[in-house]
């Protein structure tokens, strides 16, 4: 009964109750929108990251011959590989990439970026994710088609570039460059290579990204092939979002075994140089790191855009519930003699409170659910039709083209719930003041 | 002779209207008999209202004693006087009071709902047995906007009477109707006070519906004029 009149007091009030519904639907719908954003950044992001410089645990680490100069690699490589390869919970493969840092020369430019030694017979994702750049995507009168191959990065020599770096460097595919790197003593090697394949841009990321077959990069820095730049560990898909666990397990695991780990730094290991540096030791020590951390000078984008979100939400919700509450109010004057008709026939005060609150709650989850089903169908929406993202800094930090916008049932969940909640709170106050009227008062008001 | 199922005595209830105290009842002493079928008569603002609340345990007396049922009512908790409101009485209210989103039956069926006891079946046999007596069994599914003034009136009765109280209050229960409709509604209340064995305290201003009464109250000033038996509370006072 409860329930028959708070439906149909709500269809009775069909414009209050569409104007509300309208206010609190909104809201949901724009928080589900903001959040399948922030998650679809977040996809974009990892899958940048653990597919150009991390895995979504890394092993790395850094070697010193002296205490005054630092390598970042792993000396012995092998049997590190077996530890991991045997030991890691949630285990789906691991791969080994060989790490460097120089400049590709060009006979009109050259760039500086990190330099990633493949094997591509071990790589899973790289090929598939890495999505080749059309020649006019990086070249002025450049052809509407792709050249190249990435598979080419199996054989000795071969390199592939980003579209940014290709415009720099005014080279397409076919090309020759040059590689010039500085190996541990200062001293200064180069090699010659030829660009196999151009690909899309994946943020500014790529920008430092070049990859290069992995035994001509061990040679471009005389290195022995036992040692290596990273050996990145891949999950599970049912131990995503459990890196920083598998992490510190993996640290327990390894220490027992007699390596020397570093303290955790959520950074790239690229800022650790100085660190490691100033540091007096000498021999490998090992450092782990999340894919999160590989990519933390990033994190920020995440967190602005949570902030702007919960600032944004925050001050929708407070008007809201100032609007529902006075709604409420309203509605309790409107019905006072109701009120008091019903309290005299017998209905205790919390019967009234349950009444004025089950009208609102019901209200909220009608229009929570109509909202956030809005909001869930718009961003699969936008995300199907593959949007482009034509500002140039925009798609520099989504490190995507196209808007990617994910949407995922516990974040709808939690909007519905939440915003049915507030709604309710907002009630709560009215809702109490009608329960407390005395029924005489209630009975001999006007009209 | 059984105990009334009413006794006021000395009932004194004040209002507190800005700084002055508004003095509604002034010492009223009163016994009503189970099975009366009672009228309180006044002048306006003599306080019948006041009394019909007092009585209908939606408001307490300021000083004095109001005992409905065996039960004290100046000492009882909300909740209290709310659950002897639902079980013990019924009330009919001047301009009718029902529920507007809920149908004639569901109005009726309300307060059975509200003691919560009564199974389905039970409720529904009730219902339609009490809507049959008011003579509103076509109209049963409507809603009480549909409803002429006569017929909301009778919904309220059989609203009152569902629960089978002890005592029915009614506040100038034919004031919104015509005369000749308020006259049905009446004959419909003393009917069911002969039927049913239920109290009925109404008050009035008319004349023609006060002489269906077997019992006159008159007061004026807050204080019984008559008591319908030949006492008047002043009396009583200097006596
Ligand atoms: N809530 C209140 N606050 C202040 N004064 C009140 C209140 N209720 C009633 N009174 C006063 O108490 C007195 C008695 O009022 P009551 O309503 O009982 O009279 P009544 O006989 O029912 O009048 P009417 O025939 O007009 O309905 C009046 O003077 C009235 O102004
Ligand atoms: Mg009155």
């Amino acid at each position: 009964m409860y329930f028959t009149i708070a439906v149909r007091n709500l269809l009775q009030a069909k414009r209050r109750t569409l104007l509300l519904s309208l206010a609190i639907g909104a809201v949901t719908m724009l928080l589900v929108l903001l959040q399948s954003l922030s998650q679809g950044l977040n996809e974009t992001m990892i899958q940048a990251a653990t597919t150009l410089s991390a895995g979504h645990v890394n092993v790395a680490g850094f070697f010193k011959s002296k205490p005054s100069d630092a390598s970042p690699i792993l000396s012995d490589a092998p049997p590190l590989r077996a530890i991991l390869e045997k030991e890691t919970p949630g285990l789906d493969y691991v791969i080994d990439r060989a790490r460097g840092w120089g400049k590709i020369i060009s006979d009109s430019g050259s760039v500086q970026s990190g330099l990633t030694g493949v094997n591509l017979a071990e790589e899973r994702t790289l090929t598939k994710i890495v999505q080749m750049a059309r020649e006019n995507e990086y070249r002025d009168n450049g052809r509407d088609q792709v050249l190249g191959d990435i598979n080419k990065l199996a054989e000795p020599g071969q390199l592939m570039l980003f579209a940014a770096q290709a415009r720099k460097l005014n080279v397409t595919v076919g090309d020759q460059v040059t590689i010039s790197i500085e190996t541990i003593d200062g001293q200064t090697n180069t090699m010659s290579g030829t660009v196999c394949a151009i690909a899309r841009d994946i943020g500014f990321m790529s920008g430092w990204s070049v990859f290069l077959n992995r035994s001509s990069l061990k040679s471009l820095y005389e290195q022995a092939d036992t040692s290596t730049g990273a050996l990145m560990v891949y999950l599970k898909p049912g131990y995503r979002g459990r890196e920083k666990e598998v992490m510190d397990s993996l640290r327990g695991i390894l220490e027992s075994k007699g390596y020397t780990m570093m303290d955790h730094d959520p950074n790239p290991f690229w800022m650790k140089f100085d660190k490691v540096l100033a540091e007096d030791w000498i021999g490998q020590q090992i450092d782990l790191t999340t894919w999160e951390d590989e990519v933390s000078f990033l994190k920020w984008v995440l967190v602005a855009l949570d902030s702007i979100t919960f600032f944004l939400i925050a001050v929708l919700t407070f008007v809201i519930a100032v609007g529902i509450m006075n709604t409420v109010l309203m509605s309790v004057r409107e019905r006072t003699r109701e009120i008091g008709t019903v309290r005299a026939i017998g209905l205790s005060q919390s019967g009234v409170l349950t009444m004025f609150l089950l009208e609102s709650l019901l209200l909220g989850l009608f229009a929570t659910a109509l909202g956030s089903a809005l909001g869930a169908s718009i961003a699969w929406l936008i995300d199907s039709s593959k949007v482009a993202i034509t500002d140039d800094a925009i798609k520099t930090f989504v490190m995507s083209d196209t808007l990617h916008l994910s949407v995922l049932p516990q974040h709808v969940i939690t909007a519905i719930i939440a915003f049915t909640f507030i709604t309710g709170l907002s009630a709560l106050w009215p809702a109490l003041r009608a329960s407390r009227m005395q029924p005489v008062t209630a009975m001999s008001s006007a009209t | 002779m059984s105990a009334p199922i009413v006794q006021l005595s000395n009932v004194v209830k004040e209002y507190p209207l800005g700084h002055v105290t508004v003095t509604a009842l002034d010492g009223v002493s009163l016994d009503i008999d189970a099975g009366d079928f009672i009228t309180i008569a006044g002048p306006s603002g003599s306080g019948k209202t006041t009394i019909l609340n007092m009585i209908g345990c939606v408001d307490v007396p300021t000083r004095g004693e109001v005992v409905v049922d065996g039960q004290p009512t100046r000492t009882l908790s909300d909740r209290a006087l709310t659950s002897l409101r639902l079980h013990k009485l019924g009330f009919i209210f001047q301009s009718f009071n029902l529920i507007p989103v809920l149908s004639v039956a569901q109005n009726v069926e309300f307060p059975l709902l509200l003691q919560g006891h009564i199974g389905a079946a039970e409720r529904k046999k009730r219902v339609a047995e009490m809507v049959e007596k008011v003579g509103l069994t076509p109209q049963s599914g409507q809603r009480p906007s549909e409803l002429s003034g006569g017929q909301r009136q009778r919904v309220a009765i059989a609203r009152a009477l569902v629960t089978r109280p002890r005592i029915v209050m009614a506040d100038e229960p034919t004031a919104n109707l015509d005369s000749v409709t308020g006259q049905n509604i009446i004959e419909l209340m003393r009917h069911l006070n002969e039927t049913e064995q239920t109290t009925f305290i109404f008050s009035t201003h008319d004349p023609k519906v006060m002489a269906h009464a077997k019992r006159i109250v008159r007061i004026k000033d807050g204080k019984v004029e008559d008591d319908g038996r030949g006492n008047a509370s002043n009396n009583q006072a200097a006596a």
